[in-house]
């Protein structure tokens, strides 16, 4: 695989890519988008977004907030109940195939012919999307050993494991070259190496000019990765803007992440004074803090009343998470 | 052509349909189990034709409408359906490609009953023409029934309330001399002149001329894939 540029703890050198998305105009536009499900009422409502040449532009939200209805609704796999988008120019609703030509797309949760090999599954694709023979060939063999596959393409999908099918969805997404990219949870399933050559090859393809359009909750991701990120709760867009000027909306909050040996009933944490929320994460426990002196010692003492032994403790600036909290009173995770 | 890497919808279903070997030789060997018995058999010409006819007609309603449900449930036709692929185009080529691989299955044992009963080359052609539009009208309705659920068990039942009365129509066991109002729908349905040109390749004479099975349900099945076809935009949708 190939080196990546992270910057570690940050975001990668924009500076360094070549193509620049202020002001330019949007290649994808959505407008008013709508989109209620009649069996259960969910959906989006009146979700408006746009994505310039080269940025990369994250939707979050908890489980059942509206993210893969609105890829669903941009990658014209569903109609709108109404609103209007256009990619590249060109109308959502109208010209679909000029659209569908012009995308990318990973689903939510990508599926293959298993009983083909990757090799096969991606050639049918990239030709699908007009590919002629040579172009297809070459892009699918840089892909593919780009993403650490080249062995395993001419073994049958139904051999992958899942995070090689990801893999192999990322590079049925990429290979035609499209102006946008919408993936949904892109980075789900991936091991560490496979992340940051993702990660790489995204702001790679955004520093050639490709709009990318993810779903993602994983929260560094969406904080190193993207331009701009928008907050989606119950179906509506309820926060917009790069993440630094998200995150600068909290003040006042810390976030405490606890490692711990064993695992404790943490509901009692929560009543801590000065403790807003506590998210488990693994062997994790987060609490969502007022920024106040002793809140630190008074958290430790929590988890040791609760029987917890703190294998590693960290005090760290709020993230993207604590401005969904700030925001919707609810957590992008399960919480307590 | 390459079918290791298919550039066409229709060359994934044959590198498909080649790629699970032990379903293939079951699929080679099944019509072979029924109809060469049959053919060796010295049973009744209306019985013999309608087996062969049945065994055509269950092949294509099954095969295309179980393999369609499966890939929408599985998501795979939905991702298929957002490139830029026209989806009538796919439809078209899921009906087509079904019924010739279906065909595929068919032609040992069709072959070899033309060995045990010989017949006029033109009689052959004819009959295995009208095998082939009994297929091919058959995905159709299998494509056709796939709009309307993506349960494979469904599409056993649905096929079930489509087919008996085609059947019946056909004159495959019942309604051999259909009058009036029967015998006139008789003539819309493909899978009677599959009946008519297996009698006839049994021995049983028929008042089908070779060209009326060569034309006719061509022009049906046709008119019918066509049909089927519009449903594209509806079949490939995302199910919600």
């Amino acid at each position: 695989m190939r080196p990546t540029t992270v910057l570690r703890g940050g975001r990668y050198n924009s500076r360094a890519m070549s193509f620049s998305p202020e002001n330019t105009p949007p290649v994808l536009e959505a407008k008013q988008i709508s989109r209620l499900y009649k069996s259960s009422g969910r959906g989006i409502s009146d979700v408006s977004l746009s994505v310039a040449p080269g940025e990369v532009f994250g939707l979050m939200g908890p489980n059942g907030s509206g993210k893969s209805t609105l890829l669903r609704v941009l990658s014209t796999a569903i109609a709108p109940d109404s609103g209007n988008f256009r990619v590249g120019g060109m109308d959502g609703l109208k010209d679909k195939q000029e659209v569908r030509a012009r995308m990318g797309l990973m689903v939510d949760r990508p599926t293959h012919y298993d009983d083909l090999t990757g090799r096969a599954n991606a050639y049918f694709f990239a030709r699908a999307y007009g590919m002629d023979e040579a172009k297809a060939e070459g892009a699918l063999a840089e892909l593919f050993d780009y993403f650490d596959l080249a062995e395993y393409a001419d073994d049958r999908v139904k051999t992958y494991s899942y995070g090689m099918g990801k893999k192999l969805a990322l590079i049925e997404a990429m290979a035609h070259g499209p102006e946008v990219l919408l993936l949904d949870e892109p980075s789900l399933g991936l091991d560490y190496t496979s992340q940051l050559a993702y990660q790489h090859r995204i702001r790679d393809l955004a520093g050639s000019g490709v709009a990318v359009l993810l779903a993602s909750n994983q929260v560094d991701e969406v904080e190193s990765l993207c331009d701009k990120a928008a907050f989606l709760h119950r179906g509506k867009v309820v926060a917009e803007g790069t993440p630094e000027d998200l995150i600068s909306r909290v003040e006042g909050v810390r976030r405490i992440v606890a490692t711990l040996r064993n695992p404790v009933e943490y509901g009692p944490l929560a009543e801590v004074g000065g403790v807003q929320r506590v998210v488990p994460e693994g062997r994790d426990l987060i609490f969502h803090c007022e920024e106040r002196a002793g809140i630190v010692a008074d958290v430790v003492a929590g988890i040791v009343r609760s029987g917890g032994d703190i294998v590693n403790l960290s005090v760290e600036r709020p993230n993207l998470e604590d401005v969904f909290v700030k925001l919707t009173g609810e957590a992008l995770r399960d919480e307590v | 052509m390459r079918f290791d890497l298919p550039d066409a919808y229709w060359k994934k279903d044959v590198a498909l349909f080649f790629s699970r070997r032990f379903a293939l030789i079951l699929k080679m060997l099944y019509p072979m189990a029924i109809i060469v018995p049959v053919a060796v058999s010295g049973m009744p010409a209306k019985y013999a034709a309608a087996v062969i006819g049945i065994v055509a007609v269950m092949a294509g309603t099954f095969g295309a409408g179980e393999s369609l449900t499966i890939d929408l449930n599985d998501g795979i036709l939905v991702r298929v359906a957002l490139t830029p692929l026209s989806p009538y185009r796919i439809v078209f080529e899921v009906i087509a490609v079904n019924a010739i691989l279906d065909l595929v299955q068919l032609l040992p044992a069709l072959l070899i009953v033309y060995l045990l009963h010989p017949v006029s080359f033109l009689w052959m052609l004819a009959a295995t023409l009208a095998v082939f539009a009994t297929l091919v009208t058959a995905n159709c309705i299998g494509v056709f029934i796939a709009n309307f659920t993506s349960s494979p068990a469904d599409v056993l039942l649905y096929a079930t309330a489509i087919l008996f009365p085609l059947i019946y129509l056909s004159g495959f066991f019942r309604n051999q001399h259909p009058t009036g109002i029967l015998q006139t729908l008789r003539g819309f349905v493909p899978f009677a002149y599959t009946d008519d040109a297996l009698k006839t390749v049994f021995g049983l004479s028929t008042a089908r001329t070779p060209l009326e099975i060569l034309l006719y349900p061509t022009i049906i099945c046709a008119v019918l894939a066509f049909a089927v076809c519009l449903t594209a935009p509806r079949l490939l949708s995302q199910r919600l």
